[in-house]
């Protein structure tokens, strides 16, 4: 078999792409039939299919995490976040959003990122609503280890 | 020589019974004055009434607290005679001498009166969602607007066409608002009316999950603290995006939009769509406009000489109170009911010093 570079290396304009939305299995059968291989991918669509809100339920729980519905997304934490000004994929503006309406996808592609958080607290001393989003970075990370 | 008093002064015309027209002719009533109210419907009340509002924003206190006292003085009052089912058809004349003329819409037949001033106060209407196709209302029952939801909220009871209690509800803001192919301006208050309902909905339906789809969340003043309290107590949601279509798939409805706040699109099952339609002039006003030759701003509300000055229509005792000016909360339309009253106190003031012989 030969070596694999790259997750849906068939798929032609493939930097359209997320990985997350590629499910690629080593070894598939179906009906008797080996449909291993380009034959067996499948693309997830990139639409918004529906909201999950488990994980905004555990952070909710969180002792650090409970405000996080204050949140109206005005981005003034990440405007003050000196991880986020060097680094674009974490953004605790956005992570707030997308554990709240719980975007699965978006989780899956960016959740990990919450764990750049160096709990400097800036955040909690710019935001205008209380949110405390560095205990919300803190409370997102625990929900996304613990999640079933 | 003496002064005029007050029996010499012909009755105040007010037309349009909502809360602005109500407010003026139970201030003038209260100062004295008679007042003759032209009402189109058969019921005093305007929009709160004739829609069945069942509370108002922000502090969602009963409609009829504010509504229920105003109607009954008005009616009760020996000095307004209130006619419905009514329309002015024309005035002629000016400030202490006017000669109107008022048609019965029911047996067609007209009365002419005399007139000293005239408040004219013929409200809004609700945007007819029909006009934008996008959003299905019409054709699919579950897709409401919230004029109509609060009827249902008044019932008590809130279900689906088939008799079941929604699960997954939305609702649509700036419909028939800040939109080229409707109307441009914003309605002011639909922000804050849809929370409320929302609010109101999670009391009834505890375990609903409730969607805000939103361009902005305009909730002007202290009904800020809707907004807030929404969210921080009620847990509804916000999403940050407009919606493209509306589709019937079996008993639900597949809504597809863009979160702007991902940048991507959606297409999500809801059981019930809200639609927060938008506040425009009505065809009262565009009547009342034509038969007092009032000027007609660019959307079609009526246009003061003074933006800043709503009261003043340019017309020599004519006065411009409430939502036929701009869109407006039912506490500006009764404090520019009662703005308007005022102007015609003084006014009318100003003819009885005149020294008669």
């Amino acid at each position: 078999m030969s070596q694999r570079k790259k997750k849906g290396e068939f798929i032609v304009e493939r930097n359209y792409v997320d990985d997350q939305r590629i499910i690629e299995p080593e070894k598939l059968e179906i009906g008797g039939v080996d449909m291993s291989g380009r034959w067996g991918l499948l693309v997830l669509p990139r639409t918004i299919e529906d909201f999950d809100h488990s994980l905004h339920a555990m952070v909710k729980n969180h002792p650090r995490g409970r405000n996080i519905d204050r949140c109206w997304q005005c981005g003034n934490c990440t405007a003050a976040c000196p991880v986020a000004e060097e680094n674009p994929l974490f953004n605790p503006r956005y992570l707030i959003y997308i554990i709240k309406l719980g975007y699965k996808l978006e989780i899956e592609k960016f959740g990990n990122y919450v764990y750049f958080c160096g709990s400097c607290g800036r955040c909690s001393e710019v935001c205008p609503k209380d949110v405390d989003p560095s205990g919300v970075m803190e409370a997102i990370g625990t929900a996304l280890r613990r999640k079933p | 020589m003496r002064r005029r008093d007050m029996s010499e002064i012909h009755p105040v015309l007010v037309i349009g019974g909502g809360p602005a027209g109500l407010k003026a002719s139970a201030d003038l009533a209260e100062l004295g004055y008679d007042v003759v109210l032209v009402e189109k419907l058969g019921q005093l009340g305007g929009a709160p009434i004739r829609w069945g509002y069942k509370t108002l924003a922000p502090e969602l206190r009963p409609t009829e607290e504010v509504m229920g006292p105003l109607i009954e003085y008005v009616e009760g009052n020996g000095n307004v005679r209130v006619m419905k089912n009514s329309v002015v058809e024309g005035a002629t004349g000016g400030l202490g001498d006017f000669t109107v003329t008022v048609r019965n819409l029911m047996n067609g037949a007209t009365e002419s009166l005399k007139a000293s001033a005239i408040i004219v106060a013929t409200g809004f209407e609700h945007f007819d969602a029909k006009v934008d196709p996008r959003y299905g209302y019409g054709r699919n029952p579950d897709v409401i607007g919230i004029h109509e939801l609060e009827g249902m909220l008044k019932e008590g009871r809130v279900v689906k066409r088939n008799g079941d209690p929604p699960k997954r509800i939305a609702f649509i803001f700036c419909v028939g608002s800040r939109d080229k192919s409707t109307n441009l301006w914003c309605c002011t208050v639909c922000c804050g009316v849809s929370i409320k309902q929302a609010i109101e909905l999670k009391h009834l339906l505890k375990d609903a999950d409730i969607y805000m789809i939103y361009m902005d969340i305009r909730t002007f003043g202290l009904w800020e603290k809707l907004y807030w309290k929404s969210m921080e107590e009620y847990g509804i949601n916000y999403i940050r995006g407009r919606v493209g279509e509306i589709y019937a798939i079996g008993d639900k409805l597949l809504v597809k939009g863009e979160d702007t706040l991902v940048r991507g699109p959606f297409e999500v099952l809801f059981d019930m769509v809200v639609l927060a339609v938008g506040m425009e002039p009505g065809s009262g006003t565009a009547q009342v406009a034509r038969a007092l030759n009032l000027k007609v701003n660019e959307f079609g509300f009526l246009e003061p000489r003074h933006p800043n000055i709503h009261h003043d229509s340019g017309r020599d005792g004519i006065y411009l109170a409430g939502a036929c000016v701009a869109p407006m909360s039912v506490e500006e339309a009764l404090a520019e009911g009662s703005a308007a009253a005022m102007q015609v106190a003084k006014a009318l003031r100003r003819l009885q010093r005149a020294v008669v012989k």
